[in-house]
């Protein structure tokens, strides 16, 4: 499985520009703005995406039969991509919180005149929710990639989300139409005590969802 | 005798071709060579050995199934796909890190001999090969953690002569190296095969047609040119398949000592492979 990895990691080893302009306009953007919490989602949502691109790589090679002639077991394969994913998501959230502390320092240094705080507290929550925002696509996309190929996975992803999208808007509605009342209050309180647990669990559960669904599809697939 | 691999009653049903009762044998130490046309259902019966497509009846390979024993047999494999490797974005050094990283076995002197030995540039991306360089990349990176057995599928497609010619003495040297290795290769250029292979499997439709030793085939099968007065003399059971061509009958015999003895025409040409595999997909019996 190492092996398989490092094939990603070589193949997403010429993205190092574009991760390297990305930050770079990230903290031009920062720099700039009184909004200073972007960053972590930005981050997390462009190495997130980069990670998905090694999907790309072995369908342009046709590497999957190849792959599958090598002594590694189909979980084996699957579970390389999940490691990548994961990694891609943490990674994402650490450089993005590092880079916006930094900024802000450099910005707070040049311009003493005009301090900006950083909410150490509220930077978290941001970069939780970025790898949570995240890890949604990747476990929708991954096996819609399984399932359909990198290219089409793509589309069926965005029509999976739409969906998804519909059908909340739909409870929604249903809710509203039957007459019950929400206790607004209570929610919020939730969130605030459990909304960073609730967002981890969700992370962890997604993935585990998404990668049984990879392998199931995997497995039964005839390359 | 050891089998490499052993097919027994091996079935695929795809909507519009099926593998149909495939049987044969890969002895240790031997070379076999699987020929048939393009669509005959060579690749569909090295994706079921390598099990990257599942199928029914019995695989064995290393006297183990193929299945149950996939991980530990796959590392005593050594496999070159027609048109699959790994990413056309990573050069030679970076297939060495991965190969590395997969095979126990690797050895980095023995792949960095074959890179030189190949000519083959480490830093360059694989993209900016050529097909002969591609597929000398494929050998030398299935070779570097010498494996007991090769799987070739069709290694000599898109090369020219001199670059086949290469890849075939490489497969002939490394059965020198260690005569217990043995090499299964698809191939539709038969030519390729009648001087490396030590056995034939044809398959035609999905069946396999024969399997025999090639020296079998080229030796004792022998190809009759005569008149149709003549052609009319012979007997069914003395000879295999027919053509009819424009001014003559062409007959494909089997036994050619036995049937100069029993028939008195003089001349009976010594077939080639491919010419033996014409007279089973255009050839007639009735």
């Amino acid at each position: 499985m190492k092996g398989l990895i490092k094939k990603d990691l070589l193949n997403l080893s010429s993205y190092k520009t574009t991760l390297f302009i990305t930050v770079f306009f990230c903290s031009i953007a920062l720099i700039s703005t009184e909004a200073i919490s972007f960053a972590p989602i930005v981050i997390c949502t462009i190495i997130g995406m980069i990670a998905l691109s090694t999907f790309n790589y072995d369908e342009s090679s046709k590497s999957e039969q190849f792959i599958l002639s090598l002594p590694l077991t189909k979980k084996e394969i699957v579970l390389s991509k999940y490691i990548l994913a994961i990694v891609s998501t943490i990674l994402g959230g650490l450089l993005g919180s590092l880079l916006t502390i930094i900024v802000v320092s450099v910005k707070n240094a040049i311009q003493p005149e005009a301090i900006v705080s950083l909410n150490y507290e509220s930077l978290f929550i941001n970069t939780l929710a970025g790898m949570f925002g995240i890890t949604l696509i990747q476990s929708i996309q991954i096996p819609s990639i399984y399932k359909w190929g990198a290219e089409k996975g793509r589309i069926q992803m965005f029509v999976l989300l739409f969906i998804g999208l519909l059908a909340i808007l739909g409870l929604g509605f249903l809710f509203t139409k039957s007459g019950l009342s929400i206790e607004t209050q209570q929610i919020q309180d939730f969130f605030q005590h459990f909304g960073v647990f609730l967002l981890i669990a969700l992370i962890i559960v997604m993935y585990t969802i998404s990668y049984r669904v990879s392998y199931h599809i995997f497995r039964k697939k005839e390359v | 005798m050891k089998n490499a691999v052993a097919l027994k009653n091996v079935c695929k049903e795809y909507p519009d071709f099926q593998l149909d009762h495939v049987s044969f044998t890969v002895p240790e130490g031997a070379i076999v060579g699987l020929i048939g046309e393009n669509g005959a259902g060579k690749t569909t019966t090295i994706k079921s050995v390598l099990n990257i497509i599942p199928s029914e009846g019995e695989i064995q390979v290393f006297g183990k199934d193929h299945q149950k024993y996939e991980k530990e047999i796959k590392q005593d494999l050594g496999v070159v796909l027609d048109d699959s490797f790994l990413s056309s974005y990573l050069n030679a050094k970076g297939v060495q890190s991965i190969m590395k990283s997969i095979y126990p076995s690797w050895k980095e002197e023995k792949y960095s001999n074959y890179l030189k030995d190949f000519q083959l540039p480490a830093n360059k991306l694989i993209k900016d090969f050529s097909s002969g360089m591609k597929m000398k990349l494929k050998i030398a990176s299935t070779l570097a953690h010498q494996p007991k057995l090769l799987i070739l599928d069709e290694p000599t497609n898109g090369l020219d002569p001199i670059a086949r010619n290469d890849m075939l003495e490489i497969f002939r040297n490394y059965i020198i190296e260690d005569e217990s290795r043995s090499i299964l290769i698809s191939s539709h250029i038969t030519s390729d095969l009648e001087h490396l292979a030590d056995y034939i499997v044809f398959i035609h439709k999905g069946k396999v047609m024969f399997s025999l030793p090639t020296s079998d085939l080229l030796e004792n099968y022998a190809i009759l040119k005569c008149s149709e007065e003549d052609f009319l003399k012979l007997k069914k059971e003395d000879y295999i398949l027919f053509r009819k061509e424009k001014y003559q009958y062409e007959v494909l015999v089997e036994n050619k000592f036995q049937f100069a003895k029993k028939y008195s025409f003089k001349v009976l040409d010594k077939p080639s492979l491919e010419e033996i595999m014409l007279f089973y997909v255009k050839g007639e019996k009735e």
